[in-house]
C-alpha cells in the first residue's frame, strides 16, 4: 500500500501490537504512535475510508454529581438529616428546634420530607408520619410503645452515592430517579463518546506487511537533504491545496496616485511638458496676471487663504498688467475701470489654482509652440465635508501655438477624456474670468448621466497681452480628486487623504479603471 | 454663483414654449441646472451675466436663442421732467447715482418678490455686497420730486423700512439688521449718504436701507428707482432693472441728474446701444469654424444683438444696454459661438507637435516610491495644512515654533492653521485613525512641505508594530541610499521627537537632510497610539 501516510502506517502497526489484537482506544494508539489524539483520529478516519480499519463509535450518557450533589452524597440529603433528627428525638419535635438545628437546609428539606411522606408538620409540631411507628407493646406497662423507626434508604440516595464513586453509568440506574436527581440539580448529564478502533478484514493483512520506515515523510526540506539527496525514495507530507492560508497584501501605490499617474501618462503621451511650482503665490500671479479684477469675489477672504507675507512684484510686467486692468492696456478692451493697487497684488496666498504656474511658465516661454501641464495641490477656503476640502489636486494644461483655435481645444479635450475612458463628451458654454470663449465639458457616466468634469477656454487677450504672449493659448483645468471619486466610486473625498489602511491593502491594482 | 429660481408657469408664459424645451436649452445658453423641482427649476447663471438674474431677463435671452424673437430689443424712455441733484457732500463717500421712474406696473406679490430677488442678486455679485452698487426701489406716489442726493450727519433720524419709529442713522447701523450687516461699508466716513424728496422727507439711506415711507406694495403703480455706488457701473445696473420691468409692461421715464456746475447734466437711464466691431477673420481664427457673414449675423441676432455687415470682414454689433460683460470683441465672438451652438462646432485635434517630458522631481520621486513599496510600505497622500499642536507640541518639537512658519491669516478650522514643515505628524496621525486595523502597518508619503517659504518635496515613512526597533529603520535608510547610489553619513540625533540613542541624523555632503529612529514613547502616546513606532523623514530637494 503506497498511499498511506506515515501516521496511517504507524497506526496500523500499533493496532497489531499487544493483547486484544486489533481493537484499541484512540488514547492508547496515540501514545503508542507518538502523536496527538487529534492527529491519530485523522489518520484513523483516513484508514477507515480505505477500508483498513473499523471505527466503532458509541455515545453514552454520563452522569456526574454537581458540587451540591457531591456534598449530599457525603453528608446525606437534607430531608434525610432532618428525618434522622426527628427520629433521634423520639419522632416529635418543635418546629422551632428544627429551624434552629437546620437553618441552612430547612426549606429544601421540608419540601422533600413532605413529598417522601416522612415527616409532617402541623402548627408548631413536627411528627414522623404514623406508619413509621411500631405497634409493639411495652412489656412493662402494657401500653403501646411508640418507637420511631428510620425510613429505609431510597434509590436516589443510593444512586447519588454510587455516582460520586464511579462517575459512570452504573448498571442499576433507573431513568426516573436520574431525572429526579437532575431536576434537583444534583446531577449533570453529558454525552460521552466511546471510540474503539480495530483492524478491518483487509487491514490485518496490510498491517502485517507494512514496514514503517517505508512511510517516512518529509515535512520541511532542509539544505542538508538537498545537498545529500537524502530525500530520494522518501515521501513529502502533502498539504490540502484547497485550504486558504493567511491573507497577505502587497504594498502598493495609493489608488489616487494611480489615477494621477494615468493622467500624467496621457499628458506626456500627448506631448506635454510637466511643470511644477510654488504653493505660495502672490495675488499678482494667482489673480491679477489672470485679469481677475481686484474686487472679484473669488479674491475675498471668504474664499482664499491669505498669508502674513508679501512677494515682490515682477517689475517687467507690473505696468502692463496694471494698465490692462484699468483701461484695457494697448488692446481694444475696456478693462475693468477703477483703480489697481500694487499692495493688493503683493499679498501672498495659497495658490487657488495651478493657472498661477501656467501663466508664469508661458510668460517665461513666449515662443510657440508650448504645451505644458501641471498636477498640483490647490487651496480653497472651504469647510470640510464629503465633497469639499480646503486642498485638493488640480490638473492644468495649456497649448500655445500659431493658428490654434477653440475648435482645437475641443478636439484636445475630446481626445484626453477618451484616453481617460470617457467615450461620450459634450460641450456647454461656461464662464471663467480669464478665458473667452469658455467651455464646460460634461462626460457621460453610466448610472450618473452627464457629469461636469473640468473647465476650459482660450486665454483672454487681456491675460496674454501684458506678458508678450502673441499667440492663442488653449487652457483647461480639471479637479483630479473629483475624477478620482468617479473612478474609485468614493462617496467621500476625505477617504483619499485620510485613508483606511485596510482600503489601501484591499483595493486591487487591477480593476479600478 | 447666483442661483435663480424660475417658476415654469411664469417662464412658459414669458418665453412661449414648453418647460421641457426650456430645460434642454438653458444649459446650452450658458448655465448649470442645479435642481429640477415640481413647479420650478433652480439655475445657476454665470456671474458675468447679471442680466439673466430674473425670469424676465432669462425669457428675453431664451426667446432669441430659440429663434422666437431675434435681434435687439429697444426700450423707449419717456421724459418725466423729474430732477435729482447731487450735492458735493456725498462725492467722497458714494459719488455715483443713476435713477429712473417706471410707471404702469401691475404689482402682484410674486412680481414684488421677483424684483426683490433681482435686486439682491445684483447687490451680491455686480454690487460686491452693496459696496460697489446698491439699488433702492420706491413707491413714487408717496414722495415728491425733485430729489436731492447728499450726505448728512449720523445723528439725522427717520423711520427706516420695517419699523414704525424714527431712528438716527447711527442707531440704524448699530441696531437695525440691515444696518448691522452693511455698516462696514460706511465705517470710514463721518457723513452718511441720503436721498431727500422735495419736502425733505427721507427716501433712502444708501447703501443700507429705504425709508418705510416709500414701501412698495401691491397697490404701487409707479416706481422711483435709485442706484448708488462707487463706480459708473451704477448705470448698467439700472439698465438691468428697468429693462426687466419693461418686459413686464412697465413704461420707463427718465430722471435728470444734476451733478453741479462742473459736470454736464445726465439724463438717466441711457438705454441706447453701444457699438463694437468684430472681424469675421478673427472669429474664424479664434473659434476655428468657417462661418459665413450671414451665419455670424444670425447667431448674433439669436443672442439679442443687432448686427450689420460693415465691410467684407467687419460686422458692426449693437450691444444691448443691459449687458455688462462685453469688454472686448472676443466677448462678442464667444456669443456668436454660443448662438451658433457649441454642439455644432466640430472638435479637431490640434496639430501642434511637441515632445512630452516629465518633471525631473517626478522621475526621481517615482523611483523612491518604487523602493519604498519594495520595502513593504503602502503609499498615502495627506493634507499639507496642519496646526501647531500637531506639528510641534505632539512631536515634542517645541523649538520648531521659533523658526519661520507659514500661518494662514484666515483659517477655516483649528485643524488647518499653518503649512506643514514635515510630513511625519500626518503619518502618525493616520496610524491613529487606523488603530483598529491589523499590525504591522507601514506607510509612506512623498509630498510637498513648506520650508522657509519655499515648496519642497519630502519623503516620510513610519512602521508600527510590537517589535519595531531602531535596527529596522536603520536597514531602510541603508537600503534607500544604496538604491540611490549615495553615501549618507549618520550621526546620533538629538531630535526630541525621537529617542536619544536610538535615532540618527542623515548627512549628505555635510548637509543635514533627514532624521530617523525610534519615535519617543511620549510622541506615540500623544497621538493616542500604543505600539512602538520607527520613522524617517528625508528632504528630497537636495538630490536634484
Amino acid at each position: 500500500m503506497k498511499n498511506l501516510t506515515l501516521n496511517e502506517a504507524k497506526t496500523l502497526k500499533a493496532l497489531l501490537s499487544g493483547e486484544n489484537s486489533g481493537e484499541k482506544i484512540p488514547e492508547y494508539l496515540a501514545k503508542k504512535v507518538g502523536i496527538k489524539v487529534e492527529a491519530l483520529m485523522q489518520a484513523a478516519y483516513l484508514l477507515e475510508e480505505k477500508n483498513l480499519v473499523d471505527i466503532d463509535e458509541r455515545v453514552e450518557e454520563e452522569y456526574e454529581p454537581t458540587e451540591e450533589g457531591e456534598r449530599y452524597a457525603k453528608e446525606g440529603l437534607p430531608e434525610r438529616n432532618i428525618h434522622d433528627f426527628v427520629v433521634s428525638k423520639g419522632g416529635e419535635v418543635y418546629l422551632s428546634d428544627l429551624r434552629e438545628e437546620f437553618s441552612g437546609i430547612i426549606n429544601i428539606g421540608f419540601g422533600w420530607l413532605r413529598r417522601k411522606n416522612w415527616v409532617d408538620c402541623k402548627s408548631k409540631i413536627c411528627k414522623l408520619e404514623n406508619q413509621r411507628f411500631s405497634n409493639e407493646t411495652d412489656k412493662k406497662g402494657g401500653d403501646f410503645l411508640v418507637i420511631a423507626l428510620k425510613a429505609p434508604i431510597g434509590r436516589d440516595e443510593e444512586i447519588l452515592k454510587e455516582l460520586t464513586k464511579t462517575r459512570k453509568n452504573p448498571p442499576m440506574l433507573d431513568k426516573s430517579t436520574l431525572k429526579l436527581l437532575k431536576g434537583r440539580k444534583l446531577l449533570n448529564i453529558h454525552d460521552k463518546k466511546y471510540i474503539k478502533i480495530k483492524l478491518a478484514e483487509d487491514g490485518e493483512e496490510v498491517a502485517r506487511g507494512i514496514k514503517v520506515e517505508d512511510y517516512e515523510e518529509i515535512t520541511k526540506i532542509t539544505p542538508e537533504m538537498i545537498r545529500e539527496r537524502s530525500w530520494i525514495g522518501k515521501r513529502f507530507r502533502g498539504y490540502d491545496a484547497e485550504v486558504l492560508s493567511k491573507e497577505i497584501y502587497p504594498a502598493k501605490k495609493h489608488p489616487y496616485r494611480r489615477i494621477i499617474e494615468e493622467i500624467r501618462d496621457i499628458s506626456l503621451r500627448m506631448g506635454f511638458v510637466e511643470i511644477k511650482g510654488e504653493i505660495i503665490q502672490s495675488s499678482f500671479w494667482d489673480f491679477d496676471a489672470l485679469f481677475q479684477p481686484q474686487d472679484h469675489p473669488a479674491r475675498d477672504m471668504q474664499d482664499t487663504f491669505y498669508l502674513n507675507s508679501e512677494s515682490k512684484l515682477p517689475e517687467r510686467y507690473v505696468k502692463e498688467v496694471k494698465e490692462m486692468h484699468i483701461h484695457g492696456g494697448k488692446i481694444d478692451s475696456s478693462g475693468w475701470g477703477g483703480g489697481w493697487s500694487e499692495e493688493v497684488a503683493r499679498r501672498n496666498v495659497l495658490r487657488t489654482h495651478t493657472t498661477a504656474l501656467t501663466i508664469r511658465y508661458l510668460a517665461e516661454h513666449p515662443d510657440p509652440p508650448v504645451k505644458a501641464f501641471c498636477i498640483g495641490r490647490v487651496y480653497r477656503r472651504e469647510s470640510i465635508d464629503a465633497t469639499h476640502l480646503p486642498e485638493f489636486e488640480q490638473l492644468e494644461g495649456v497649448i500655445m501655438d500659431k493658428d490654434v483655435s477653440f475648435k482645437d481645444l475641443l478636439g484636445y479635450l475630446k481626445a484626453f477624456y477618451k484616453e481617460m475612458g470617457f467615450e461620450e463628451i459634450r460641450f456647454r458654454p461656461g464662464y471663467f474670468p480669464y478665458t473667452e470663449p469658455s467651455v464646460e465639458p460634461d462626460v457621460y457616466v453610466d448610472g450618473l448621466g452627464w457629469v461636469e468634469l473640468g473647465g476650459a477656454g482660450v486665454f483672454r487677450k487681456e491675460v496674454t497681452e501684458p506678458f508678450g504672449i502673441n499667440y492663442p493659448v488653449l487652457a483647461w483645468g480639471l479637479g483630479v480628486s473629483r475624477l478620482a471619486m468617479l473612478k474609485l466610486g468614493l462617496r467621500d473625498l476625505r477617504e483619499l487623504y485620510r485613508p483606511d489602511i485596510d482600503w489601501l491593502r484591499k483595493s486591487p491594482l487591477f480593476g479600478d479603471f | 454663483m447666483p442661483v435663480i429660481s424660475l417658476g415654469y408657469e411664469d417662464l412658459e408664459e414669458l418665453v412661449g414654449v414648453s418647460k421641457e424645451e426650456i430645460l434642454t436649452k438653458i444649459p446650452m445658453l450658458g448655465a448649470d441646472i442645479e435642481r429640477v423641482e415640481e413647479d420650478h427649476v433652480d439655475v445657476e447663471f454665470f456671474p458675468n451675466r447679471p442680466d439673466l438674474y430674473s425670469a424676465e431677463g432669462v425669457a428675453r435671452a431664451l426667446r432669441g436663442f430659440l429663434s422666437i424673437e431675434e435681434g435687439a430689443r429697444y426700450y423707449s424712455v419717456k421724459e418725466s421732467k423729474i430732477d435729482l441733484t447731487v450735492k458735493d457732500a456725498v462725492l467722497p463717500i458714494r459719488p455715483h447715482i443713476a435713477s429712473a421712474v417706471v410707471k404702469g406696473i401691475k404689482f402682484s406679490g410674486a412680481l414684488i418678490e421677483s424684483l426683490m430677488n433681482l435686486q439682491e442678486h445684483l447687490h451680491r455679485g455686480l454690487g460686491r455686497d452693496r459696496r460697489k452698487i446698491s439699488i433702492g426701489v420706491h413707491d413714487l406716489s408717496k414722495i415728491e420730486p425733485p430729489f436731492t442726493y447728499t450726505a448728512v450727519s449720523p445723528d439725522f433720524s427717520f423711520v427706516p423700512l420695517d419699523l414704525d419709529e424714527e431712528m438716527t442713522m447711527h442707531e440704524i447701523l448699530t441696531r437695525h439688521p440691515k444696518g448691522v450687516k452693511y455698516r462696514k461699508i460706511l465705517e470710514d466716513f463721518d457723513l452718511y449718504p441720503i436721498i431727500f424728496d422735495a419736502k425733505d422727507r427721507v427716501v433712502s439711506f444708501p447703501p443700507i436701507i429705504n425709508a418705510e415711507l416709500t414701501r412698495v406694495t401691491e397697490k404701487t403703480e409707479d416706481l422711483f428707482i435709485d442706484v448708488t455706488g462707487t463706480e459708473p457701473i451704477v448705470f448698467k445696473a439700472l439698465n438691468i432693472v428697468v429693462s426687466s420691468l419693461a418686459e413686464r409692461g412697465g413704461e420707463i421715464y427718465s430722471v435728470r441728474i444734476d451733478r453741479g456746475s462742473k459736470e454736464a447734466r445726465i439724463v438717466s437711464p441711457d438705454l441706447s446701444y453701444e457699438e463694437m466691431d468684430i472681424e469675421l477673420s478673427e472669429f474664424r481664427s479664434l473659434i476655428g469654424e468657417d462661418l459665413t457673414q450671414s451665419n455670424v449675423i444670425e447667431s448674433l441676432r439669436k443672442m439679442r444683438y443687432d448686427a450689420d455687415l460693415k465691410t467684407e470682414d467687419k460686422v458692426r454689433v449693437k450691444i444691448p444696454p443691459y449687458r455688462v460683460d462685453i469688454l472686448h470683441p472676443w466677448d462678442i465672438i464667444e456669443d456668436v459661438a454660443i448662438g451658433y451652438g457649441y454642439e455644432n462646432i466640430r472638435p479637431e485635434f490640434p496639430k501642434t507637435l511637441t515632445m512630452g517630458s516629465p518633471h525631473k522631481m517626478e522621475v526621481f520621486s517615482s523611483k523612491i516610491r518604487e523602493v519604498m513599496i519594495g520595502l513593504c510600505f503602502f503609499e498615502v497622500i495627506t493634507f499639507t495644512l496642519t496646526n501647531e499642536e500637531k506639528e510641534f507640541d505632539w512631536m515634542r518639537r517645541i523649538n520648531g515654533k521659533k523658526e519661520e512658519i507659514v500661518t494662514v491669516n484666515n483659517p477655516i478650522s483649528t485643524e488647518h492653521t499653518m503649512m506643514r514643515r514635515t510630513i511625519l505628524p500626518n503619518l502618525i496621525e493616520l496610524l491613529s485613525f487606523n488603530k483598529h486595523r491589523d499590525l504591522p502597518q507601514r506607510i509612506f508619503e512623498i509630498g510637498d512641505v513648506i520650508l522657509n517659504g519655499k515648496t519642497t518635496e519630502s519623503l516620510a515613512a513610519v512602521s508600527i508594530h510590537s517589535d519595531a526597533e531602531f535596527s529596522e529603520v536603520r536597514s531602510y535608510i541603508d537600503a534607500l541610499f544604496r538604491e540611490m547610489k549615495m553615501e549618507a553619513k549618520i550621526k546620533n540625533s538629538t531630535d526630541p521627537a525621537f529617542l536619544e540613542g536610538r535615532s540618527g541624523d542623515i548627512y549628505v555632503n555635510k548637509r543635514k537632510i533627514g532624521v530617523f529612529g525610534e519615535m519617543h514613547p511620549e510622541v506615540v502616546w500623544n497621538f493616542k497610539l500604543e505600539y512602538p513606532i520607527v520613522a524617517m523623514e528625508i528632504n528630497l530637494e537636495y538630490f536634484l
